[in-house]
């Protein structure tokens, strides 16, 4: 009897065990996988030309330099800077519009409002190519080619109807009784807006801040086409030009993307599930 | 068709979940062919004994035996997993499959056991009529009402003859009106097929209507096992005897007293004569008593309690009189129509109590103190 | 307060898409703007010219290799990852990481995996007696757009995982366990209960991913430029160059609108479906 318990014992103990060894070892591969790019892209930051030749480019270098970063350092800061500003100001404001339309789209049903709500989503889809023209005649008219405003105006439009899909979706999980014992205090919408929706705000505004964030700074197609002089470059602009003029500088091209990503990569490890959430709430509907 | 039903057998089971022990020790035998009704309050561990049973979890250590057979025995590392455990389980949100037809539904285990074809298509059928929900093999779920789901659940847990019926709160999500009903169906069901059925519930009134047996549960430890009747009139402890009840037992602190070699527990200063022998004299007791074995007179008269109604419910073939003393503590007792109307609120009243139905508990541990009469 | 949303989408959506049809079908040469209707010669010219067609069936082959791959590679991942790992959140976050990039982060990133003489791939294969398998990933035209939907896979998997693991994970637990009870495990549990049941997941992810296919530009434009030759040309690219290298308003407009009623195509049914369970 005691050798069924043993057998029996050890069937289940070694075939779970198995199962579960295989399903880790898949996963490590795929961790290397994935991380592979950007292990030798960071080594290969910190390599001097001598280094390229002799290490293989996922190899360290024996004695790791600086000189790549802090060169390409001095080509990027401008241009890094303005990617902030941009950035920045262009978060808060479609953050800040998205919310209101958000708001207004889940709460207040007028007729059309439905559509209204579908026609700002359709913005998430479009490609941009579709609008790049106007868009480029628009700047130029107003003369704002190679100024920072073109792409804070141009981001926060852009970046409405994802804030607006992300904020109507969380304020549609704010109780009905909550608006209702507002409205029957006697409070008008802007009212509502400020002292009971606003401050239940904070989630979806980190949310939806981080996401902008990250979109906004990764973006490289207007930037191209409103501001690639050299003085208001955004910093994935300034990158791209990069392996342009450092043909084979591997070592400067790798050192300038990472301090491109360094903040996107910041954001991602501290903020990372709020970014997680924005892709989901973009992607899962009903 | 044939029974396949074996008893449950568990031994020292605890569950941990980090630091907090869901489930103490237990030690239970659950007959084959019985209706054993786990019951206790939320969080008590009945919900997280059921499902190790089932094998979606695994103890910390214990063992379970189905019948013969040990499924679970943590110390000797025998874990048989929930797919080969020929038990079937009533989940309280049903669980049916939304995106398969009610037939479906009812065939999925079979299908999964690589029955028969035909074999299959004879059993849902036969099963669906016994459930009465034949004519809906075609629907979706979610063209069902709750009642008709709940029957679906059912059919797919009895298509298959289990050895054991697991249910988890399987009337939570009805209306009042239909649990009723549904609990007559789930007996009437439990003698048509004569399994064994361990049925978890928080309603007491659920569990001392529909159990063969009923376990008590509180904190992870199980207070008390027995027939409905036994558990009623004589509850191991002050847990067990205020939770099974509706309206629940009436507890007061209080002294036994002896007095010409017999026995009275003293109220204040009133005095009630007991009929029974009782472990110990000492310390400081609490007395139980159930709202039916409390008279109310409009009078006062020797060795009775004097109180004021607050509360008055009319629950149609009883009232419901919530009374306070003066010393704050809260009474509730049930008279009959008739007498109410001679009452009113802020009335003071005086309160009879049956000594023969009183129950005494130990106010240290709350462990009744009546010996067993021989 | 509708208003500020509604002006500035309005605007550089609406109008925009009608101002660039204008110009598609418009007169203007050069760079003075002219905006007489001149028919739809644009086109119908597009149609013949054979770099645009290239372009087309590039994209039409980025689409047919992505989108499957990236949703058998996303939901492969989001399995793995629902087998309720220890480190979950670990392998969550590093898989994700790609996704969070810039594309221009990308490309750098894949020129020095794909360099056919330093690269990252062909050392690692030579320096592992593999050196016969090394390739020139993006200067060898036909295996530029491969290596392209390699790439862009490496990138997007971790994001279809996330919509496909939220999918599976917003199945009740009872229901799973009820099937466990039934006797499912393992392979049949996911093909019988879970994957029947995340539908619209996948739809979302489907179209996700077609209308990125669609209008990918960031990554290959860094990447090879649409190189060598037109080999990894696509619609976004030429519209790029049309427009904006050449300053062929018309023409860029032109691809434009095509690429506009492509997505269209897939974005409309799929608003439709979704939005309509609403009412």
């Amino acid at each position: 009897m005691s050798s069924t318990r043993f057998d029996k014992f050890w069937e289940i103990y070694n075939s779970e065990r198995l199962r579960r060894g295989l399903l880790y070892l898949v996963l490590i591969v795929m961790v290397f996988w994935i991380l592979l790019p950007l292990w030798a892209a960071f080594v290969t930051a910190f390599k001097s030309q001598q280094d390229l030749q002799t290490t293989a480019p996922y190899q360290p270098s024996p004695s790791p330099t600086l000189e790549p970063l802090r060169a390409t350092f001095e080509i990027m800061i401008r241009p890094l800077f303005n990617s902030l500003t941009f950035t920045i100001f262009a978060t808060i404001f479609s953050c800040l519009i998205g919310s209101m339309a958000g708001f207004i789209l889940s709460r207040i049903q007028f007729k059309g409002s439905e559509t209204v709500f579908l026609l700002i989503i359709v913005g998430i889809f479009i490609p941009y190519q579709a609008v790049l023209v106007p868009l480029f005649l628009t700047m130029a008219r107003l003369g704002l080619i190679n100024n920072l405003l073109a792409l804070v105006i141009t981001h926060t439009a852009f970046g409405i109807p994802i804030c607006t899909l992300l904020f109507r979706s969380f304020y549609e999980e704010i109780p009905e009784s909550l608006i209702n014992a507002a409205i029957v205090d006697g409070a008008g919408i802007w009212r509502i807006y400020r002292k009971i929706v606003l401050p239940l705000s904070t989630l979806p505004f980190i949310v939806a801040t981080v996401f902008q964030f990250t979109n906004i700074w990764n973006d490289f197609l207007f930037g191209l086409i409103l501001s690639s002089g050299i003085n208001a470059q955004p910093a994935s602009v300034a990158l791209s030009n990069l392996k342009g003029s450092q043909v084979a500088l591997w070592h400067y091209q790798m050192a300038g993307t990472l301090w491109y990503s360094l903040p996107s990569l910041l954001v991602y490890f501290f903020l990372g599930k709020y970014l997680m959430r924005g892709f989901m709430t973009g992607a899962l509907k009903g | 068709m044939e029974n396949t039903s074996t008893s449950v057998n568990i031994r020292n089971l605890s569950v941990d979940f980090g630091n907090t022990n869901a489930v103490k020790n237990i030690d239970l035998l659950i007959r084959r062919n019985e209706l054993f009704v786990l019951v206790g309050p939320s969080g008590c561990g009945k919900s997280t004994t059921l499902n190790t049973i089932a094998g979606l979890i695994k103890p910390s250590h214990g063992e379970i035996l189905l019948g013969e057979e040990v499924v679970t025995d943590i110390e000797n590392g025998i874990f048989v997993r929930p797919q080969d455990r020929n038990l079937a389980m009533v989940f309280q949100d049903y669980a049916i499959y939304p995106h398969l037809t009610v037939y479906k539904n009812i065939a999925f285990p079979l299908e999964t056991r690589k029955e028969d074809r035909h074999n299959i298509k004879q059993r849902v059928e036969d099963t669906a009529e016994r459930l009465e929900i034949k004519s809906l093999l075609d629907r979706r779920p979610k063209q069902l009402s709750g009642g008709q789901r709940q029957r679906v659940a059912l059919a797919r847990a009895i298509v298959r003859q289990p050895k054991v019926f697991l249910m988890d709160e399987p009337l939570s999500n009805l209306d009042a009106k239909l649990r009723v009903n549904a609990r007559a169906e789930i007996k009437k069901i439990h003698e048509s097929i004569n399994a064994t059925i361990i049925y978890v519930t928080h309603d007491q009134i659920e569990a001392m209507s529909i159990g063969d047996r009923i376990g008590i549960m509180n904190k992870g430890i199980l207070e008390q096992v027995g027939e409905p009747n036994e558990i009623y009139n004589h509850p191991v402890n002050t847990f067990v005897a205020g939770f099974i009840g509706d309206p629940p037992m009436n507890f007061f602190a209080g002294e036994l007293v002896e007095e010409d070699s017999t026995l009275y527990f003293k109220i204040h200063d009133a005095l009630f004569k007991l009929h029974h022998t009782f472990k110990s004299n000492k310390g400081d007791i609490i007395i139980g008593i159930r709202p039916e074995n409390i008279t109310i007179l409009e009078e006062g008269i020797a060795n009775s309690l004097q109180a004021n109604i607050t509360i008055m419910e009319n629950i149609g073939k009883e009232y419901i009189i919530h009374l306070e003393l003066p010393d704050s503590t809260i009474a509730i007792v049930t008279v009959i129509p008739e007498q109410a109307e001679n009452l009113k609120i802020d009335q003071t009243i005086w309160l009879d109590l049956d000594g023969a139905r009183a129950h005494i508990f130990d106010a240290s541990n709350g462990l009744n103190l009546k010996d067993k009469m021989k | 307060m509708l208003m500020p949303a509604i002006a500035l989408v309005g605007y550089f959506v609406y109008v925009s898409i009608i101002w660039n049809l204008v110009v598609s079908v418009s007169d203007w040469k050069g760079l003075r703007p002219s905006y007489n209707f001149s028919g739809f010669g644009e086109y119908l010219d597009l149609m013949d010219d054979t770099k645009f067609r290239t372009s087309l069936t590039n994209n039409i082959m980025l689409i047919l290799l992505f989108v499957p791959m990236s949703l058998v590679l996303g939901l492969f991942m989001a399995i793995l990852l629902d087998q309720h790992l220890k480190y979950e959140g670990f392998f969550r976050t590093i898989f994700l990481l790609p996704f969070t990039l810039s594309f221009v982060v990308t490309a750098y990133l894949w020129r020095w995996m794909y360099n056919p003489k330093q690269g990252v791939i062909n050392m690692l294969l030579r320096n592992s007696g593999l050196g016969f398998l090394a390739q020139d990933w993006v200067t060898n035209p036909d295996l530029v757009m491969y290596s392209i939907v390699f790439a862009l896979l490496w990138q997007f998997s971790g994001y279809v995982m996330l919509i496909f693991l939220a999918g599976i994970r917003s199945i009740p637990e009872t229901q799973i366990n009820a099937a466990k009870l039934d006797g499912a495990s393992g392979f049949y549990l996911y093909r019988r209960v879970i994957i029947p049941q995340i539908k619209s997941s996948s739809f979302t992810a489907f179209v996700i991913l077609m209308v990125f296919a669609l209008k990918a530009f960031d990554f290959i434009f860094i990447l090879t430029g649409g190189g060598p030759g037109y080999s990894s040309e696509i619609l976004s690219l030429t519209m790029y160059e049309e427009a904006f290298a050449i300053t062929n308003f018309t023409t860029g407009s032109a691809i434009a609108t095509i690429m506009f009623f492509l997505v269209m195509l897939i974005v409309l049914p799929y608003l439709h479906i979704t939005y309509r369970r609403k009412n």
